[in-house]
């Protein structure tokens, strides 16, 4: 019992990142981001690039990967998303599935269909406390939970962090206070798509790399962002955490891979009674 | 060569079916089906299934419609009092769920390995040497029944009512229509073309496995409505018949391709189509023929 917790809270925080990332472009940008398993697949196979092709150890591989999402996130809204400016949030829906279509597709192409994995060497599982613990859960745990809090304190105390949630906020006041949008929009795509990237890697290194991998994420992480309220990032993270533990506790009545379908009942269950997500955002698209 | 040109048509005919059920949901009514492959492999599963149990083709395929119309609607009512982007990922869930069960409960669709020997309608009454042909035929006679009843939707005050509450459900509302039940109806018959479209989908391979059905189906219903215009029927058709009979007609290209495997040509086709969706929507967001408007008499005069 306490074994399928853990579990699934370290689920929850491989489904945060993309998660915090999604409410992230959603609060600022109100168009939700189709794209974002898309995003996490490139991260996860840029990463891959560095590690194996380049043979650069694996947490410099990381960073490499997500700054390679960064990058590709900040040249797709260049691209694709500033031109349509102004167009309702349907209208970007679509155009992010087919930017979706197109980056699965890059990484298919170059990289093939067949599973990869990452160079690591093997490590046995450590018990603590009657736990059993993998190498990859601790990676994850260390890294995810460092990462928050290093976008929690971006959000709370810096400059940049006030101007985005100036901009999620309202953005006219926001303008009329002279904070410029163009900018905090770029950062917002930074980060979501090194968030992206770097939930890329942990998957990546928790199952095996394919280009199909940010597809089946996209339901849960979906689900978990509308969970915490689709428009206040920080709550996204605590809805990946409800979902994994949930998802996991499933497993005992549930068939193992149904955990897109517990999702996706998470998800109805959630629209029907509390639309606004579990820790109630301030405001709801109706 | 004629024998790969009727299997093509085949296809564009579904895919142009899948394209209308899709411009009365989003074109007409502003409500995103992400999920679309996902109610076509249920229009084919349920086909196919009662068709393997002994119903004949035909029947198989009218209980398919239902279902599927019924399926549609009852998923769109869970997020349908929401914005549009619920819709989309609700119906997109429900999508990726049924694949999943369709995969596994192997006691009702064989899972993995497929649901063979799926019966066409008529197939015994004509030699086997036209089935293809029969086939074509019965496919596109059903898509200008789709067009034709989508068509009469669109010009009737329902297709009227429906933009209306696709550009601003607020004033619909404040007009005293009932935009619920107009969302639902609308999702529903859409729902119960693409029924047509699973099933003409089995009756074309004879065989349904799941990973014939994925979000490619939903790509390609896109691109026709968005190149041929949002809301118009006449649009989707010339899109359908050029754009997607160019992409199927790719395959033929494998050959030619020396130096591309098939699965990167695959990668490639799917690349252009997620390009082309992007680029149409930002150089040419109406699509090239514009939707019906009904032009007031008084208008035309003055």
């Amino acid at each position: 019992m306490i074994q399928l917790v853990f579990n699934g809270l370290v689920t929850g925080l491989l489904i945060a990142l993309p998660a915090l990332a999604l409410a992230l472009t959603f609060s600022v940008l109100r168009f939700a981001n189709y794209a974002i398993g898309a995003m996490l697949t490139v991260g996860a196979y840029a990463a891959f690039g560095f590690n194996t092709l380049a043979g650069w150890p694996l947490p410099l591989a990381t960073l490499g990967g997500m700054a390679a999402g960064a990058l590709v996130a900040v040249g797709v809204n260049e691209l694709v998303y500033e031109r349509l400016r102004g167009c309702s949030g349907v209208t970007l829906l679509v155009a992010s599935i087919g930017v979706a279509l197109a980056l699965e597709n890059v990484v298919r192409f170059i990289a093939g269909n067949s599973p990869r994995g990452y160079a690591v060497a093997l490590a046995r599982p450590l018990r603590l406390f009657g736990l059993r613990i993998n190498f990859e859960q601790i990676t994850t745990l260390f890294a995810v939970v460092a990462v928050l809090a290093g976008i929690w304190v971006l959000f709370r105390f810096t400059r940049i962090g006030r101007a985005m949630r100036a901009v999620a906020d309202n953005p006219d006041l926001a303008a009329v206070r002279g904070i410029g949008r163009r900018g905090v929009v770029t950062v917002v795509w930074a980060l979501s798509g090194a968030l992206a990237a770097l939930a890329g890697v942990l998957i990546g290194l928790d199952a095996t790399l394919d280009p199909q991998m940010g597809w089946t994420y996209t339901l849960p992480v979906f689900t978990a962002a509308i969970l915490g309220g689709l428009a206040s990032p920080m709550a996204a993270v605590a809805g990946a955490l409800v979902l994994g533990v949930a998802e996991e506790l499933a497993t005992t009545v549930l068939a193992p891979q149904y955990r897109n379908i517990v999702a996706f009942l998470v998800m109805a269950v959630i629209l029907l009674v509390r639309p606004s997500g579990l820790f109630g955002a301030r405001w709801l698209t109706r | 060569m004629t024998a790969y040109l009727i299997a093509t048509l085949a296809l564009v005919a579904i895919s142009t079916i899948a394209g209308l059920a899709l411009n009365l949901q989003w074109g007409l009514g502003g409500l995103v089906n992400f999920g679309l492959f996902g109610f076509v492999m249920l229009g084919a599963y349920t086909c196919g299934l009662l068709n393997v149990a002994g119903w004949p083709p035909l029947l198989a395929m009218a209980a398919a419609i239902l279902v599927t119309g019924l399926a549609s609607a009852t998923v769109s009512l869970i997020s349908i009092r929401l914005s549009d982007d619920y819709l989309a990922i609700v119906s997109l869930g429900f999508a990726e769920s049924l694949r999943l069960f369709i995969s596994y409960e192997e006691w009702l669709t064989r899972g993995t390995l497929g649901v063979p020997g799926i019966m066409r309608p008529f197939a015994g009454w004509v030699p086997p040497s036209a089935a293809d042909a029969v086939f074509l035929a019965f496919a596109v006679v059903c898509l200008a029944i789709v067009y034709t009843v989508f068509e009469i939707l669109a010009r009737s005050p329902f297709g009227r009512t429906l933009r209306a509450t696709r550009e601003d459900p607020m004033v619909a509302e404040a007009l005293g229509k009932n935009v619920l039940w107009l969302r639902l109806r609308a999702f529903g018959l859409g729902g119960a073309a693409l029924g047509i479209a699973g099933s003409l989908h089995a009756f074309n391979y004879t065989y349904i496995d799941p990973t014939q059905f994925g979000p490619v189906i939903t790509a390609y219903a896109f691109m026709a409505v968005i190149i041929g215009g949002r809301g118009s029927n006449t649009g989707v058709l010339l899109a359908g018949f050029t754009v997607v009979l160019l992409l199927e007609g790719s395959r033929f290209l494998i050959d030619a391709f020396g130096l591309l495997d098939g699965a990167q040509l695959a990668a490639l086709r799917l690349f252009l189509v997620g390009v082309a969706l992007v680029t149409i929507l930002i150089f040419k967001p109406n699509g090239f023929v514009r939707e019906y408007r009904l032009i007031s008499p008084t208008k035309e005069r003055s």
